[in-house]
């Protein structure tokens, strides 16, 4: 059953991407679709074995690497944690196909779409299954490639191509540190399988390395390299420049990658790694650290942007730094929750402001929208829908997963935590601010669109709109069906068992009812006054920006990150592959090299047809030299 | 012995300074006369020293023949009236050092080698051909040629038919435009290609052109 | 000095042959000083040849020369019917305008 799982969407790659063109667009559409959904059928089915009897196995396909000490197999590994990214991934890879068959109907190069979208989810689920940290990162960059494929899909866009390549490089910088991560493992501990690694660990807790002059724990300086891989793959602050530019792709893939899967591979890895993470309390605090502050700054910047998908993309960044927190805070249970949970509302903003781009025919800017609710109201119901989950609204999923973020926060006791806890309030109050900023400014409000007259809106056709219907099914209730099963008081020892490591159990304290009460007060709260923000008295919004210029301009420009890295790496890179190109590689390489040779011989050439003069008592001449010479050679020898 | 090299060198002195003219002069004609003394004053040496058939041989034929057959071709092809510059060609005369190094080196290694040769001392009584006194030098050189050498005598008889053939071959050539006899022709024309008997008419005479 | 010897005649030799082998490359007028430098090479080896049948009581020398001598003339003979038939083709006998060879 885990083979079949694995390798459908494989056969599905191929079906569709090297028989595309013979079965024609349809056929290798529904091909695909339907191998994925049968992947996720058997997802479903491992995960309600893995919940009723505790189902575990490690299934060793084949072997990679036999060399020395280092063995590392092809296997799938199943146990709870990567259960639950099954499900998440093949549920939401299925709906995307489905999705994607309505909206990518006037597109030529569908064949090829459903292809990379199925090798995504291979690599996506070789990923999760792995046993060892090769395998993982095989499944890391093969999510990485497609990732540059699905955004450069549209490759004769200028600048779908420069924000593929700008993912690309930046999750490179981020699997360079995890690389290295992956490398100090195997120097430390001889195997990079995981269960090895993971029962060698308390034995070098107080290993010490020097790296780069400084002596650091070793345990320390992994996961601060693995933490860094996460940081790149999961779009992180300092290198999460690529995930809002990552919307010049389509939107399937906007809500595939970039909403459920490939950037919670991150939040994957550290609770896959929690067994190393937990010894490390340094790590511990910097990811709470990072996660928090990535949190709030994409809920600044997602308050003032005007691209549809853009707000959604810096929602997501945000959301991950919450799902990072709470690992920080040593609740990978709850990340796990929370990913779980926000695969589903996010997937469902995404496609639903698909079908709105689809009914203004690719006009992504909030503010030429407006006043469409009636003419769309099924994606309006779905959209509101999905924001509530997103919020926090109470009983919707998000409520369970992002509450429980902010208590096992302030449960946790340290100065850290606390910080936290007030950065996670004000963060969620944002989070809805900017969420129900656009559904006013999209759905409410004049109809300010300039090209299309309102009568031609029509509602998204069925294959589009059934995957949001499934999806807000699980925006709704799998955060309340879920709750005991992830995050409720014996769940560590009855559904993740040994997949999670708690070095401290998570408290069963309840926190201060102020604390249980004051988000879903504010998140309710906030919904008249965001409305009044932006439907009813425009005025004020406009009167904040204009007092608070700099501060709006330094929030729109996304905080002058892209400015920033520009003139700090990208520039300097620049010249130094300039003057290198120039300099050494002209100047240098190819005078020494090719250019010099050929002139050499040229020279040498030259030199030589003055030998060949024509005058015959020139040719005596060089004979006699030749006599002489051998003659002397004689005489005196 | 001192009439003999006074003999000797007066001959070497006038063979040498005649080679050396003969490649400095800058008139060709005067080479070839340069040549020629050259030979008579060799001759004369090898007259005075006791083989004068072969010194004989040397003026009938090399001056005689060679030379003359040099002169013949320098004046058809009027070569004397280029007057040449000894230095003309810049771009050849850069090895002129290199060359008198050369042929120095060589000269010095020809004595070196001869110098070093000792010859065995047993040599002379091996031989059966020794030189005798009695006869004249032409007598014992028909004696031996004639007999033990009649091969290779022949065989330069072949040679210089080759060359003669060769010559001819090489510089002959049909004139166009010449009128000349064919003996072959004239005597087999029949009485069918030279007569024509024709009737003519009275008053309206023949006409020839055919 | 005053007894002529054997070495006195072969010394005679080498300096003729090497100046004869000098003509062949120092001239710069034109291809029959070439020719007589052949020649002056050949009268060389004449002498050489003469001198050591003499010297060592042998005729086999004088027999030697005298084939020489008959090439050499057939040589001779040969090589200026070539300038000839060159001198007719190309119009020139100077050294500097014979580069046909040129490569």
């Amino acid at each position: 059953m885990e083979l079949n799982l694995l390798f459908l969407p494989l056969i599905s790659f191929i079906i569709s991407g090297v028989f595309g063109k013979y079965i024609g667009d349809r056929i290798s559409e529904i091909i695909s679709s339907l191998l994925v959904s049968i992947s996720a059928v058997l997802a479903l089915l491992i995960f309600y074995d893995v919940i009723i009897q505790g189902y575990e196995n490690n299934i060793v396909i084949a072997s990679w690497i036999n060399s020395g000490s280092l063995n590392v197999n092809w296997s799938i590994k199943v146990d709870a944690v990567s259960a639950v990214m099954l499900v998440v991934v093949t549920l939401i890879s299925s709906l995307v196909h489905i999705y994607s068959i309505g909206y990518m109907s006037h597109d030529q190069h569908k064949p090829r779409f459903m292809a990379y979208l199925s090798l995504f989810t291979f690599a996506m689920l070789t990923l999760v299954t792995s046993d060892n940290f090769l395998q993982l990162f095989f499944g890391w960059e093969g999510v990485g490639l497609c990732s540059y494929f699905l955004i450069g899909f549209w490759y004769k866009k200028d600048t779908a191509n420069t924000a593929a390549i700008k993912a690309f490089v930046v999750n490179r910088v981020g699997d360079f540190g995890f690389a290295l991560g992956i490398f100090l493992i195997f120097y430390l501990f001889g195997t990079v399988n995981y269960d090895e690694v993971f029962q060698q660990v308390p034995q070098i807790l107080n290993n010490e390395l020097i790296f780069f002059g400084i002596s650091l724990n070793s345990i320390d300086l992994i996961c601060i390299l693995l933490f860094i891989g996460a940081m790149g793959k999961s779009a992180q602050i300092l290198l999460h420049t690529w995930l809002p530019d990552a919307m010049e792709g389509p939107t399937p893939v906007s809500a595939l990658i970039h909403a459920a899967t490939m950037v919670t591979a991150g939040v994957f890895l550290v609770v896959r790694c929690s067994p190393i993470f937990e010894y490390s309390q340094l790590t511990l605090n910097i990811i709470t650290f990072v996660g928090m502050s990535t949190a709030f700054f994409a809920a600044t910047v997602a308050l003032v942007q005007n691209d549809i998908k853009k707000i959604i993309a810096y929602s997501t960044c945000s959301q991950l730094g919450y799902m990072f927190f709470a690992a920080g805070v040593g609740a990978y249970n709850v990340a796990m929750f929370h990913l779980f949970t926000h695969a589903f509302f996010k997937a469902l903003l995404f496609l639903g402001s698909g079908s709105v781009i689809h009914s203004f025919k690719n006009e992504q800017n909030i503010n030429e929208m407006g006043g469409i609710w009636r003419k769309l109201p099924y994606t309006w119901i779905l959209m509101i829908i999905g924001t509530l989950a997103l919020t926090g609204f109470p009983f919707f999923s998000g409520f369970y997963s992002k509450d429980a973020i902010i208590e096992y926060a302030y449960l946790r006791g340290n100065t850290a935590g606390y910080y936290a806890v007030i950065v996670g309030i004000f963060t969620a109050l944002l989070t809805s601010i900017y969420s129900w900023r656009l559904i006013f400014k999209t759905f409410h409000g004049t109809y300010n669109n300039q090209k299309l007259k309102i009568d031609t809106m029509h509602e998204s056709p069925l294959v589009m709109l059934v995957p949001l219907v499934i999806l807000a099914i699980g925006a709704i209730f799998a955060g309340y069906f879920f709750k005991e099963l992830f995050i409720g008081h014996s769940s560590s020892n009855y559904f993740w068992t040994d997949s999670i490591k708690f070095l401290i159990p998570l408290s069963s304290d309840h926190p201060p009812l102020w604390i249980i009460y004051i988000t879903p007060i504010i998140v309710v709260l906030s919904i008249p006054f965001s409305y009044y923000l932006f439907v009813k008295n425009k005025s004020i919004t406009n009167w904040l920006i204009n007092e608070n210029k700099p501060l709006y301009n330094f929030l729109v420009n996304k905080w002058y990150f892209d400015e920033l890295y520009d003139y700090l790496f990208v520039k300097p890179s620049k010249k130094v592959g300039i003057f290198f190109w120039k300099n050494v590689d002209i100047k240098i390489i190819d005078k020494f090299g090719p250019d010099g040779i050929s002139n050499l011989i040229k020279i040498f050439s030259n030199k030589a047809v003055k030998f060949q003069s024509g005058f015959i008592y020139q040719y005596a001449f060089i004979m006699l030299i030749g006599f002489s010479a051998i003659l002397t050679y004689l005489i005196l020898i | 012995m001192i009439a003999h090299s006074i003999f000797f060198y007066t001959f070497s002195i006038i063979a040498i300074v005649s080679a050396i003219m003969l490649t400095v002069s800058k008139n060709t004609v005067h080479s070839v006369f340069f040549l020629i003394l050259d030979f008579i004053s060799i001759s004369c040496l090898f007259i005075m020293i006791g083989a004068e058939f072969l010194g004989m041989m040397m003026l009938i034929v090399y001056v005689g023949a060679v030379a003359v057959l040099f002169l013949f071709v320098v004046m058809m092809l009027n070569v004397a009236e280029q007057k040449n510059q000894w230095f003309v060609s810049t771009e050849s005369s850069t090895h002129i050092p290199i060359g008198l190094v050369v042929s120095l080196v060589i000269f010095f290694e020809l004595l070196v080698v001869i110098g070093g040769w000792k010859f065995k001392p047993d040599l002379m009584t091996t031989m059966s051909l020794s030189i005798n006194q009695n006869i004249t030098n032409t007598h014992s050189l028909g004696a031996l040629i004639y007999t033990d050498y009649i091969h290779i005598f022949q065989l330069s008889g072949m040679i210089l038919l080759v060359a003669m053939i060769g010559a001819i071959v090489l510089t002959f050539r049909q004139r166009s435009g010449l009128k000349r006899q064919s003996y072959f022709a004239q005597i087999s024309r029949e009485k069918t290609e030279g007569v024509q008997l024709i009737d003519v008419e009275s008053n309206k005479g023949v006409n020839l052109d055919d | 000095m005053i007894d002529i010897g054997l070495s006195h005649y072969l010394t005679l030799g080498a300096i003729i042959f090497t100046i004869g082998v000098v003509g062949i490359f120092l001239n710069r007028k034109n291809i029959i000083v070439i020719l007589m430098s052949i020649e002056l090479i050949l009268l060389a080896v004449n002498i050489n040849l003469v001198s050591f049948s003499i010297f060592l009581n042998n005729l086999t020398g004088q027999i030697f020369t005298l084939f020489i001598l008959t090439v050499a003339a057939a040589e001779a003979a040969i090589g200026l019917a070539i300038i000839v038939v060159y001198y007719r083709n190309s119009g020139t006998i100077r050294i500097e305008e014979i580069n046909n060879l040129k490569g």
